[in-house]
């Protein structure tokens, strides 16, 4: 193979995995989460959370409160580090201020949403489990280890006003996060109820069948590399998703200043995006044989709930405001998405397969290390953990040891060392991410075991 | 007048400035805005978590972008104090 057809491959193959990842998962997976991710971050009040974090507060309501305050919260970095600093000085010390830091960056909705539906529900529920459990077990080994500085913090620092204030969330927000939820679930979830056809019918029309021939050569399917391929679906999801984008920058981008007309059609069209990503088209034959699933239907009663109560429940500033957050994440984190999936896609046919099935193929406690060590040294931004690990897993990684990197990647970087470090001191941040590379590689372990 | 940004620097801080100017520029106030970005600064007030808003040395709100009114209110309310 000559070095242009070298090139051209790399290209296809990452092309071939952008396009994939946009049509199969983007849709129903992260659309949903980034609206979620900009009502928690607009709608629940700081206050809600923290109040249970004071001086004041019993060991086992911080700790528990830690590991939920970092699911609901941490959704901005760049708030977490603000917050974890000043759980530290002024609100319950050393140990559930930790316990925050570790959960927070790994448990966010939106991490856990793309993994599940990219790598696999075990995968993601033993993400949850696993960083809840050790984010409290080293929240509370470093404030044992610790627990003369703390006095001595304890005494330095005034108790402060900061933790005092109280804050409630009103019963209409959680109503609102439960429909979002749903619309998520009901778009992810694999079970018959959903995914089953409940009618189909067929668009008639041979150029079905030809087009998607035509698509499967320009975007060859690699089952063996995990690389999926586009159906025609695909291409109609993906060109909405290019005109949401369009209009939402026009609609968006000064929401907070009030609605206009291109708000509207972008609305609409996200609306439109996500019902038509619920039906399950198959280009055949004849034409395309289009079947109504039992996810479909469930979109369309939650969507319309959805938009009943922002028009009728909620004052427009809440909106305003929930739509804003939403819209910059988006911002924030899809370009960097975009880059990494086709970087990802890239290295798919870049690294060979051997390599990663010596080092990592076996569950053994030094190809845990491995996985672990990958994900300090190796910076990758906000979810774009996700496609590398399911690139490595294509390459023949194992779960338990993929488990491990996906664990350490969020929690420990040397960006994030380095800024714990300014917080806690040098002593604190080394016993920490000891404490860490220990755990997440004792998980991986423990994990690959049990799916064995 | 004296107003302060708490917050290192994200789009949320960034909208509360832009607010804020805005607000002043209603009321044609003469305010120097600051923005204070490094963590011991911010911890020098009493707040969670950022974007916080300091007028004359009094934490006005924290955690959240206030509306528009709200901070038009607070100016006026530290202009006739």
């Amino acid at each position: 193979m000559n070095a242009l057809e070298y090139i051209a491959t790399l290209l296809q193959t990452g092309l071939g995995s952008l396009t994939a990842y946009l049509a199969a998962h983007v849709l129903l997976c992260l659309l949903p989460a980034f609206f979620i991710a900009g009502a928690l971050s607009a709608l629940i009040p700081k206050e809600a959370i923290t109040k249970y974090l004071g001086r004041d507060a019993p060991k086992w309501i911080s700790y528990p409160a830690s590991a939920l305050g970092g699911f609901v919260l941490a959704v901005c970095s760049c708030t977490i580090m603000p917050l974890f600093a000043s759980i530290h000085r002024k609100g319950a010390g050393l140990g559930p201020a930790i316990t925050f830091l570790f959960v927070g960056p790994a448990v966010n909705i939106l991490a856990i949403s793309l993994t599940g539906v990219q790598i696999g529900m075990d995968i993601a529920l033993a993400r949850i489990v696993l960083s809840i459990v050790f984010g409290i077990g080293i929240g509370l080994l470093m404030a044992w280890f610790f627990r003369q500085d703390d006095e001595a913090n304890n005494a330095a620092t005034n108790g402060g006003g900061a933790f005092a204030r109280e804050d409630k969330v009103p019963g209409r927000t959680w109503v609102f996060f439960a429909l979002l939820l749903g619309v998520l679930i009901a778009g992810t979830l694999q079970v018959g109820l959903l995914t089953r056809s409940y009618a189909t019918f067929t668009l008639p029309g041979s150029w079905a069948g030809s087009f998607q021939a035509w698509l499967d050569s320009v975007v060859p399917p690699n089952l063996a590399l995990g690389i999926e391929g586009v159906s025609i679906h695909g291409v109609f999801l993906i060109g909405l998703l290019i005109l949401i984008a369009v209009a939402a920058w026009l609609g968006l981008n000064k929401v907070d200043e009030g609605f206009n007309a291109w708000t509207y059609v972008a609305l609409g069209l996200i609306t439109l995006t996500l019902v038509a990503a619920s039906f399950k088209i198959v280009a055949g034959e004849q034409g395309l044989n289009v079947g109504i699933t039992g996810k479909l239907i469930a979109e369309v009663v939650i969507i319309a709930a959805v938009w009943w109560m922002a028009a009728r429940r909620f004052e427009p500033y809440d909106i305003q405001e929930w739509l804003w957050e939403m819209w910059r994440f988006v911002k924030q984190i899809i370009p960097l998405l975009v880059v990494g999936v086709f970087l990802a896609g890239m290295a798919r046919a870049l690294i060979p397969a051997t390599w990663i099935e010596t080092l990592t193929g076996r569950n053994t406690v030094w190809a845990n290390l491995a996985g672990v060590l990958f994900g300090v040294f190796m910076y990758f931004p906000t979810l774009v953990e996700v496609p590398i690990a399911q690139t490595f897993l294509s390459l023949g990684m194992h779960r338990g040891v993929l488990l491990a990197y996906l664990l350490a990647d969020p929690e420990l970087s040397l960006q994030s060392i380095l800024v714990t470090n300014t917080v806690i001191g040098r002593k604190k941040t080394a016993v920490y991410v000891v404490l860490v590379t220990i755990f997440s590689t004792l998980s991986g372990l423990i994990f690959g075991w049990f799916i064995r | 007048m004296e107003i302060k940004i708490l917050g290192g620097g994200c789009p949320k801080c960034e909208r509360l400035e832009r607010l804020a100017r805005e607000a002043a520029g209603e009321l044609g106030v003469e305010a120097a805005f600051t923005k204070v970005k490094d963590m011991d600064g911010i911890m020098a007030y009493d707040v969670t978590s950022t974007p916080a808003l300091v007028i004359n040395e009094e934490v006005k709100s924290a955690s959240r972008i206030p509306r528009k009114q709200e901070i038009v209110e607070w100016i006026r309310a530290a202009q006739s104090a």
